[in-house]
C-alpha cells in the first residue's frame, strides 16, 4: 500500500514536470491564440448555420432615434430636460404624498402614541425617548423619503428599461474620460441624484474596477432626495428675500441648481484627482453594449424598482434613523451640570462652526443626523429653539418642522443666521459625509474599509475646506 | 472670538496646507522620505550587489569592487560593509579585487530576478500602470517578496515564462529558458518574424522604444535597411528606426507559411459606411481586457462597421454580429481591419 502511494506521488511529480517541461515549450503565446481560434471557429459555424429573419423594418427606427439622441444638435438638450422634466416631477409630485404622509405619521399618530403613553403611566424618559426620539426619526425618515424615491426609480428603471441610459452614457462619456471616469458614471451620478446609497449599488454596470471604485467615491456628490427639501427651504427662505417677490422663486430655484451643479463640477474634479493619484495604476477598461429600443415592460419595472431599490434603502434608512432619534434625544434631555448635553457640544463647537461661516447647532445636526440627511433640518429647528429659548416646537429632544416658511426663517434668524450661514449650509449639504446608510453601502460594494474611509471623510474635509474659504472671503468683502 | 481676522484666518489656512503638501506629496514628500529612510537597506544592497554581479555574469563580465560601487548609487562605506557581509555568508567570494558569485549566491541571485520579472508580469496582466513604470516598480516590489510571495504570484498568473519585456522568468528550481532569437538589425530584408523580446535598458532607448507603440509578440516584416535605418511593417504601421534602437529588439524568425496581412488599418480610422473585416487584436492590449473584447466578438474574421457616432467625438459604437458596442478611440485603435 506505502510503495503504491510513493509509486503514484513519483507518476504524478513526472506529470507535473513534463506539462512544465511542454508549457515552456509552446509558449506564452499559446493560449492566446487558441482562445481566439476557437472564437473565429465559432462565427464560422454560426455564419452557417444561423439564419436570421430580416430585421430591417426595426432596425430602421432605432437607427433613426439613436440619430437625433446622439445628434450633436439635440443629443445634450434632450438629456438635461429628460433629466430636469424627473427632477421635478419628483419633487413636485412627492410634495402631496409626503405632507400625507406627515400628516399622518407626524401630526396624528404621534400624538395618539403620546396620550396612549400618558394613558397607560409610562415614565416621561421611556416616552420621551421611545416616541419622541425613536419613533419621530423613523417616521420623519419614511414621510420624507419614501415618496421621492417611489416617484423617481421607477422613471429611471423605466428609461433605463427602454434602452435611454445607455445613450446617455455613450454621449457623456468623452467628459467623463477626460477625468479618467467611466461614461457609465453619467448614470450612477443620476441615479445619486434619487439617492446616493442606490446611485452606489448601481456602479455595479461598472465592469472596470478603477472606474467603478471612482464613481462609488464621488457618487456623494450627486444631491440625493433627502438633500433637496434642504437646500430648497435654505434657499426660498435666504436668497429668495435677496430680490422682490416676484422673482425670488426665480432666484431660490437657480440657487439650488447652481449648487447641484457645483456638486458635478466637484465629481469630475475628485474623479480627476483620484485617477491621477491614489487610483493609479487600476485596470482600466472601457466597452459598452448598446442595447436595441424596447418598450418597457411597465408594471415589472415599477414593481421591481419599488422592491430592489426603493424599499431595500428605505428599510436601511430606518434601521439606522431609529437610534439616531434616540441620540438627538437623548443629548436635548441629559443633562450636565445645568446645560444639556446637546448644549454643551453646541457650544463646544461654535468657534469651530463660526470659522467655518456655520454654528455649532448646524455642526451638532449634521453629527446626530449623520444617518439621514432628511432630519437635519427638524433636528437644527428643535436645537435652534433649545439654544435660544424661544418658543415654538415641542420641546426638548422633539424635532418639528413648520408649515410656514417665514416662520421657519424667523427662528433661524433669532438663532443667529446670516445669507452667509444659509449659503454655506448649502455648500456643507453638499460636501459633507455621506449618510450611514451610504457608507454601509460602500462598504458591502467595496468590500474594504480603507476606501470606505475615504468616501466618507473626503467629503466631509472638503465641505469645512470650501465653506472656510468662502467665509472668510465673505467677512473680507462686507 | 476678539482675536478673529478673516485675514490671519487664511494665512494660518494656507500656512496649514503647504506644509501638509510638503509633508504628504507623492514620492518626495516628508512623510514618505522619513518612512523610507527608517526601513534598514542593507538587504536592498545586498540584494542589489547580487543582482548587478549575475547579470554581468551572464555576459561574461566580471567585475571588481570598484566596478560594484561606481554602478551602484548607495554612499560607498554600505556597499564595502555588505560586500564583506555577503563574502562572510559565502553568497561571493573575492579573489584579489575580483568577485564572483558562489552558487548560493548565484541561487539568491536568481530568486531575485525571478521576483522581479514576476511582478513585471503582474504589473502588465492585472494593473493598469503605464508600461514605462513597470521597470522601476518592479525594482522595489523585488526586495518584498518572499520565495513563497513569488511561488503563489506565479501561480496566481499561470505559471508565465517569460515578463512582458521577453524575458526568461526563472523556476522555483532556478531553471531559466534561452532566448532564441535575431536582433531587428541583423535581419535581412523580408523577413517576416515575431519580437521575442525588448530589451528594457538602457532606460532612454527603452522609452523610445514604447513610444513607438512597438510590443512583444507583433509580427513584423522587415522591408528596408541601411547602415542608418531599419523600417519594418508591423500591425498596419511603418516603423523607422535606427539600428541601436533596432538592436535592442529581438525576433525569432517565422519561416513556416506564415502570411503577412498587409494593408491593415486600425478600427479607428473606420469611417461611416464603410465596412471592414477584423484581422486580430494588437499584442498591446492585454489579460482581462483582451478576453473582454473576444467575448464581445471583436474575433479574426467579424465584419464591422460603425453604428453611431458620438456628439463629442469619442466614444464611436461599432456594429459587430448585430450589437452595438461603444469603444473609446485609443481601444479602437488597437484593434486590426481589413477594409471591404
Amino acid at each position: 500500500m506505502f510503495n503504491h502511494t510513493l509509486m503514484d506521488t513519483k507518476k504524478i511529480d513526472h506529470i507535473i514536470s513534463l506539462s512544465n517541461d511542454l508549457r515552456w515549450q509552446i509558449g506564452d503565446e499559446f493560449h492566446d491564440n487558441l482562445a481566439e481560434g476557437i472564437y473565429a471557429d465559432a462565427a464560422e459555424i454560426v455564419k452557417d448555420s444561423v439564419h436570421k429573419k430580416d430585421e430591417k423594418g426595426t432596425f430602421r427606427i432605432d437607427a433613426k432615434i439613436d440619430k437625433i439622441i446622439t445628434s450633436r444638435i439635440w443629443g445634450f438638450p434632450l438629456m438635461f430636460l429628460i433629466l430636469a422634466f424627473v427632477l421635478w416631477l419628483t419633487i413636485v409630485g412627492a410634495n402631496y404624498p409626503s405632507a400625507m404622509l406627515s400628516g399622518l405619521l407626524l401630526d396624528t399618530v404621534h400624538p395618539a402614541l403620546k396620550g396612549f403613553a400618558a394613558a397607560i403611566g409610562m415614565p416621561w424618559w421611556l416616552d420621551g425617548f421611545l416616541i419622541d426620539g425613536v419613533y419621530l426619526a423613523v417616521a420623519w425618515v419614511i414621510a420624507v423619503m419614501l415618496p421621492p424615491m417611489a416617484i423617481f426609480f421607477p422613471l429611471f428603471t423605466l428609461l433605463e428599461d427602454f434602452g435611454y441610459l445607455p445613450r446617455v452614457a455613450f454621449n457623456l462619456d468623452h467628459l467623463f474620460k477626460l477625468s479618467g471616469a467611466h461614461g457609465k458614471q453619467a448614470l450612477t451620478m443620476s441615479m445619486g441624484f434619487g439617492c446616493n446609497a442606490a446611485g452606489i449599488v448601481a456602479t455595479r454596470i461598472i465592469d472596470s474596477p478603477r472606474e467603478r471604485l471612482i464613481a462609488i467615491i464621488t457618487n456623494n456628490f450627486s444631491l440625493c432626495n433627502g438633500r433637496w427639501p434642504t437646500q430648497i427651504l435654505i434657499a426660498t427662505i435666504f436668497v429668495g428675500a435677496l430680490v422682490p417677490a416676484s422673482y425670488s422663486g426665480v432666484l431660490s430655484l437657480a440657487a439650488v441648481i447652481a449648487i447641484a451643479v457645483l456638486g458635478m463640477v466637484f465629481m469630475f474634479l475628485v474623479s480627476w484627482g483620484l485617477s491621477k493619484t491614489v487610483l493609479k495604476g487600476e485596470v482600466s477598461t472601457f466597452n459598452l453594449e448598446l442595447p436595441p429600443y424596447r418598450p418597457p415592460r411597465f408594471w415589472k419595472t415599477i414593481y421591481t424598482s419599488i422592491i430592489d431599490r426603493t424599499l431595500i434603502v428605505l428599510w436601511r434608512a430606518i434601521v439606522f434613523a431609529a437610534p439616531a432619534g434616540a441620540v438627538i434625544w437623548l443629548i436635548s434631555n441629559i443633562y450636565l451640570g445645568d446645560a444639556s448635553l446637546a448644549a454643551w457640544l453646541i457650544d463646544s463647537l461654535d468657534g469651530f462652526g463660526f470659522l467655518l461661516g456655520l454654528n455649532g447647532v448646524i455642526l451638532v445636526a449634521y453629527i446626530v443626523a449623520i444617518p439621514a440627511n432628511e432630519i437635519v433640518i427638524p433636528t437644527i429647528l428643535m436645537l435652534t429653539v433649545l439654544v435660544t429659548g424661544i418658543s415654538a416646537g415641542e420641546g426638548a429632544g422633539v424635532m418639528f418642522e413648520l408649515d410656514s416658511v417665514s416662520a421657519t426663517g424667523d427662528i433661524l434668524r433669532a438663532g443667529g443666521w446670516t445669507l452667509l450661514t444659509a449659503i454655506n449650509l448649502m455648500l456643507f449639504s453638499l460636501l459633507h459625509n455621506p449618510c450611514s446608510t451610504t457608507i454601509y453601502t460602500i462598504y458591502k460594494e467595496t468590500k474594504s474599509l480603507k476606501w470606505t474611509l475615504v468616501a466618507s471623510i473626503l467629503p466631509v474635509i472638503m465641505g469645512f475646506v470650501v465653506t472656510f474659504l468662502v467665509a472668510q472671503i465673505w467677512r473680507l468683502w462686507s | 472670538m476678539n482675536t478673529y481676522n478673516p485675514i490671519t484666518a487664511l494665512a494660518v489656512f494656507f500656512a496649514l496646507s503647504i506644509l501638509a503638501f510638503l509633508f504628504f506629496r507623492p514620492y518626495r514628500g516628508w512623510f514618505w522620505l522619513i518612512r523610507n529612510s527608517s526601513v534598514s537597506n542593507d538587504k536592498i544592497v545586498v540584494e542589489d550587489v547580487l543582482k548587478l554581479l549575475y547579470h554581468n555574469e551572464n555576459a561574461d563580465k566580471h567585475l571588481n569592487i570598484n566596478d560594484i560601487i561606481r554602478t551602484l548609487k548607495y554612499n560607498d562605506r554600505t556597499i564595502l560593509e555588505c560586500i564583506n557581509k555577503m563574502s562572510d555568508h559565502e553568497l561571493i567570494s573575492i579573489q584579489g579585487d575580483n568577485v564572483k558569485l558562489t552558487q548560493s549566491g548565484s541561487d539568491y541571485a536568481l530568486r531575485i530576478v525571478r521576483a522581479h520579472r514576476l511582478w513585471e508580469k503582474f504589473l502588465a496582466e492585472k494593473t493598469g500602470f503605464k508600461e514605462a513604470e513597470w521597470h522601476e516598480r518592479a525594482e522595489r516590489m523585488e526586495h518584498e517578496l518572499s520565495k513563497v510571495d513569488a511561488d503563489n504570484l506565479s501561480s496566481q498568473l499561470g505559471n508565465p515564462q517569460f515578463d512582458p519585456h521577453g524575458d526568461p522568468i526563472p523556476t522555483n528550481t532556478g531553471k531559466i529558458a534561452k532566448i532564441k532569437g535575431i536582433p531587428v538589425s541583423e535581419l535581412p530584408i523580408g523577413t517576416i518574424g515575431r519580437i521575442v523580446h525588448i530589451k528594457d535598458k538602457p532606460e532612454i532607448i527603452y522609452k523610445q522604444i514604447l513610444a513607438e507603440n512597438i510590443h512583444i509578440g507583433s509580427v513584423i516584416r522587415i522591408m528596408e535597411k541601411t547602415s542608418a535605418r531599419i523600417e519594418f511593417h508591423s500591425e498596419g504601421e511603418a516603423f523607422v528606426l535606427a539600428p541601436i534602437m533596432a538592436g535592442n529588439i529581438t525576433v525569432s524568425v517565422l519561416e513556416k507559411d506564415v502570411v503577412f496581412e498587409e494593408n491593415l488599418a486600425r478600427l479607428s480610422i473606420l469611417k461611416e459606411n464603410e465596412t471592414a473585416k477584423i484581422i486580430g487584436i494588437s499584442k498591446e492590449i492585454r489579460g482581462d481586457s483582451r478576453r473582454r473584447l473576444l467575448d464581445l466578438g471583436f474575433v479574426k474574421g467579424a465584419e464591422v462597421q460603425i453604428d453611431l457616432m458620438n456628439p463629442l467625438g469619442d466614444p464611436k459604437a461599432f456594429l459587430i454580429k448585430g450589437t452595438s458596442i461603444a469603444l473609446r478611440k485609443n481601444q479602437a485603435s488597437k484593434i486590426l481591419i481589413q477594409k471591404d
